[in-house]
């Protein structure tokens, strides 16, 4: 049984769609690469599933259940968590309050929930800053405490929205190592929407593409990278030139 | 166990603010003990209930980031129910005062679940109309009175009546409010560290967001607001008891309303202290206002025109209030 099952899944915004009839399956521990040009419907993508949009027409399935119409807090609790793009974390708790609001799914005390968070800061490696407001760190660390905050619901299916963006190549490093921990070590199976190409196709171990609403194309990175539709849409032909030889 | 242990911890505060929060323990505690006119007790009443109001605002309107405007409703719901028992069925407050609590929350569903619907400002207006609608039912309702009111008549007992809640000194009401007062601290000192607590500063901050990490926002602000209620009402219930006239007019009316979300804005919404600091620096101001400039120079409704750029003050200096300032000074986050 696949962890999460994608059926025909569509979303218009009035005449505009967003998603057009995309389907999927992710197996469980598997890590897959979510691609494609700006407007592609990627965040969308992660919203229906999520339950924070309704889906205009088709089914979605997570550990054999149909979640389709729950509501996108009852989609949490059944273990399916996510980061957001824009949103960094909350401005006004430090971080490792923040990573504590995630812990609060699970259990109502406060000392349980505070032992989780400093275990999950230590395993990312930001123990040092948990006393820190999130509004004052760099971007980098910003983007490891959502996904830390998203790690404290112990989820099965763990959903990263752009968690590269914006990043130096130093931090892209810390940040891959710290997706890797968590498929790898953890155990959790990742989907992660990515522009940084380097990140995607080296982490990945499949990459759906999207564009226009549509999935064009589903595959291991490597052939996703020689797919001619997806190299029109989305990769062009410098970042083949240079990196696709260079694998060979 | 672990709850009470929690009210108790205010480790995360520098000393020296435990420090100041002592001395002035210690000083509400002694207060009687000095001499004092009775305007100056007064006072002190109406702080120290101003001071509960705002705790049970900031639930709600400061971790929750939920303006509300419409407490004054629900003060209204406490004051009626105690002294509507008391005057006909001869009630004593400790029975009345929760069945007040109880009705408020009752009604805080009722008006809580349709109205979180709404955000923002259409949130804030929609508490507006509907504490504004239970005041006009009960200026009609002859069953408590209409736009008389009511009258709890201390002929009728003998004070000092500590069930009642019947005093001819001041002085004992001071000292029951004054328990509220601690506990209400103690409470929301709890409650700021509660699950509940975390769960609201994270709706304050992206619902989204909220959301995705399990929180199901709505009943989280139902829930909320009907323990802001539970606040308000405790106090409207004595309100009833120490005034001992009450009418819509003064216990619903819309200028109560923002009265109580006015000082705890101003002290510092979201934080501990805030509201404490709020009413500490208003009541006062307002009493002596009203007495010297409102009754002697005849400047009636000068107080008005002091909220009002406190307003814009607060709004354009510092939206964390005083409190804000404070820790913009030392560098730290609110409370």
């Amino acid at each position: 049984m696949s962890l999460l099952e994608v059926r025909n899944v569509s979303k218009y915004f009035g005449g505009l769609k967003a998603n057009d009839n995309i389907s999927f399956n992710l197996e469980k521990g598997e890590l897959v690469g979510l691609i494609g040009p700006n407007g592609a419907g990627k965040t969308t993508l992660f919203n229906c599933i999520s339950g924070l949009h309704p889906v205009s027409s088709g089914e979605i399935f997570f550990d054999g259940e149909n979640i389709t119409k729950l509501k996108a807090h009852e989609v949490a609790r059944r273990g399916l968590a996510r980061t957001f793009q824009v949103y960094a974390a909350s401005g006004d708790l430090s971080v490792e309050e923040n990573v504590m609001v995630g812990c609060f799914m699970r259990t109502r005390s406060r000392a349980i929930a505070r032992a989780r968070a400093s275990e999950i800061l230590r395993d990312l490696k930001l123990q040092a800053l948990s006393h820190y407001l999130v509004s004052e760190l760099p971007v980098a660390a910003q983007k490891k405490v959502t996904m830390a905050t998203a790690l404290g619901s112990e989820p099965k299916l763990l959903l990263l929205d752009e968690v590269a963006a914006g990043l130096n190549p130093n931090e892209i490093e810390e940040i891959m190592a710290a997706i890797g921990h968590v498929h790898r070590d953890l155990g959790i199976t990742v989907m992660l929407i990515e522009h940084v190409m380097e990140l995607v196709m080296k982490v990945s171990q499949r990459v759906i593409v999207l564009d226009y609403g549509k999935k064009i194309a589903d595959g291991k990175p490597e052939a996703i990278a020689r797919d001619p539709q997806v190299i029109r849409a989305y990769l062009g032909e410098r970042f083949v030139r240079e990196h696709v030889r260079e694998a060979k | 166990m672990e709850a009470i242990k929690s009210a108790l911890d205010f480790s995360d505060f520098p000393r020296t603010d435990m420090f100041i929060a002592g001395v002035v323990s210690v000083f509400l505690v002694c207060f009687p003990i000095f001499p004092h006119s009775s305007f100056a007790m007064a006072t002190m009443i109406q702080f120290l209930m101003f001071s509960l109001y705002g705790m049970g605002w900031n639930t709600i309107g400061g971790y929750g980031g939920q303006v509300d405007l419409g407490k004054a409703q629900y003060v209204g719901i406490g004051a009626y129910t105690a002294a509507v028992m008391l005057t006909r069925w001869n009630v004593p407050f400790w029975v009345s005062m929760p069945m007040g609590m109880f009705f408020a929350v009752c009604w805080s569903f009722i008006i809580g679940y349709p109205l979180f619907r709404l955000k923002g400002h259409y949130f804030a207006i929609a508490t507006i109309a509907t504490s504004l609608v239970l005041k006009d039912l009960f200026e009609v309702w002859d069953f408590v009175g209409a736009a008389r009111g009511l009258e709890i008549s201390p002929i009728k007992y003998s004070p000092p009546d500590f069930l009642r809640l019947i005093f001819k000194q001041d002085v004992y009401y001071y000292y029951i409010i004054l328990g509220f007062f601690f506990l209400g601290i103690l409470y929301v000192n709890w409650f700021r560290k509660s699950r509940l607590g975390f769960q609201l500063r994270s709706i304050k901050d992206n619902e989204d967001v909220a959301r995705s990490l399990g929180i199901n926002v709505h009943w989280a602000k139902v829930k909320t607001y009907a323990i802001a209620t539970a606040f308000v009402s405790m106090v409207g219930s004595f309100h009833a008891c120490y005034i001992k006239n009450i009418e819509p007019e003064d216990t619903m009316s819309l200028d109560l309303s923002i009265l109580i979300a006015l000082m705890a804005m101003l002290g510092g919404a979201g934080s501990l202290w805030g509201p404490i600091i709020g009413a500490g620096v208003l009541i006062p101001m307002k009493s002596y206002l009203k007495e010297w400039l409102g009754a002697r120079a005849g400047l009636v409704g000068i107080d008005l025109i002091i909220y009002a750029i406190i307003i814009m003050l607060v709004s354009a200096v510092e939206p964390r209030g005083i409190w804000g300032i404070v820790e913009r000074v030392r560098g730290r986050k609110a409370r």
